[in-house]
């Protein structure tokens, strides 16, 4: 990775980042209705990030471990457990499922 | 569990009057947002919205010192030399785009299609941006470094807050305790070197997906917000075996597009 690569990421990083923030934003804001959109779109996109660390190898989908894990974090925050618990029991468990594999 | 008008506990579905009590996690949030002009889908306030408290910051520190190793172990072990390491962590700024470079650079592809796939990647990025600046208010310079420092815990948490000020007060103490681990786990990350082994016989690697699920947890109780969240998943899933990395994230936010669709055509079905 060198420096101009590393200018060249942090440039389209910032740039969509900054975007979002002053192009896309005002836009949502000023339709009361899309308000409603902006709520949804970081439930949507985490759930992406979500699927993609948990059920992924590459580009293959698998269930290992961390499935058990997530489901566990799942049942705890249904169940309000506080935010420290539920990914204290999902590296456990997934920890505890690799040990015994 | 949906949330109707008449559920609220004034009766009201909207009460301006009240104030969100930073202090006060149990407090029941019934407040719909101010900006909204037109509460109709009375889907903007949660039933408890989510201020964290202490622990809550101390484990969000956690999550992105574990981020930060994985990171910087994945810099250190492609050759990149300790000095671009943390210079990538403070001004690329995102886990995932670095990852997504090292993913092609290790697969033998093009430093053009490396810095495409990690422009790609940190397009999610963006998409939190536009939500967070549908709510932040503050001036120019501000919301520019608001806009730099999105991710995913703090602009999940700053957009469930009903007040303006809650907004930019939860986005920067987030902002803070992420800040704190993202920096500690990158420079563990170079010092230690190969631990990703370890790492995964800890089940590190369930910490992140694990801390992103409970920071959701309070939309995933709203039925729209469920949905978004099912739609965002499957579309995920069934995207990743056919699009390159970056892409399948990208989509999920087509999850949130639907359910907004599906919400207005239930709320157009039961309005008389």
């Amino acid at each position: 990775m060198s420096w101009l690569i590393i200018l060249a990421l942090s440039a389209g990083v910032a740039a969509q980042r900054l975007s979002g923030m002053f192009l896309a934003g005002p836009l949502l804001a000023q339709r009361s209705r899309l308000a409603v959109l902006a709520d949804l779109l970081p439930a949507a996109v985490v759930a992406g990030v979500i699927v993609q660390l948990t059920f992924t190898i590459g580009d293959r989908v698998v269930i290992d471990e961390r499935a058990a894990g997530l489901a566990v974090a799942g049942f705890l925050v249904w169940r309000r457990a506080p935010l420290a618990l539920v990914v204290a029991a999902a590296a456990l468990v997934t920890a505890g499922l690799r040990f015994i594999t | 569990m949906p949330q109707k008008p008449d559920t609220e506990p004034d009766g009201s579905g909207r009460s301006p009057g009240h104030r969100c009590n930073p202090n006060n996690p149990s407090l029941l949030a019934d407040t719909a947002p101010l900006s909204y002009p037109e509460p109709t889908l009375s889907t903007a306030a949660t039933p408890t919205t989510p201020v964290p408290g202490a622990g809550d910051y101390a484990t969000f520190t956690f999550a992105y010192f574990a981020v930060g190793v994985t990171v910087s172990v994945a810099m250190v072990e492609a050759g990149v030399s300790a000095a671009r390491t943390m210079t990538a962590a403070l001004l690329i700024y995102s886990a995932t785009t670095q990852l997504a470079y090292l993913a092609v650079q290790a697969a033998d592809g093009s430093a053009l299609v490396g810095v495409l796939s990690g422009w790609l990647v940190a397009s999610r990025f963006g998409i939190l941006a536009s939500s967070l600046g549908s709510r932040y208010e503050g001036p120019p310079l501000e919301r520019a470094a608001a806009a730099v420092n999105c991710f995913d815990p703090n602009v999940a948490l700053a957009i469930q807050q009903a007040e303006p000020d809650n907004v930019r007060r939860v986005f920067w103490r987030v902002t803070a305790s992420l800040m704190i681990g993202w920096w500690t786990g990158c420079v563990v990350g170079i010092l230690l070197g190969n631990v990703t082994e370890n790492s995964a016989a800890l089940g590190l690697d369930a910490v992140f997906p694990a801390a992103l699920l409970a920071i959701i947890g309070a939309l995933l109780r709203r039925r729209d917000g469920l949905t978004a969240a099912l739609l965002g998943a499957a579309i995920c899933v069934m995207a990743i075996p056919f699009t390159p990395g970056g892409v399948p994230i990208l989509l999920s936010a087509l999850g949130a597009a639907a359910a907004f669709l599906l919400a207005r055509k239930t709320s157009t079905e039961d309005a008389p």
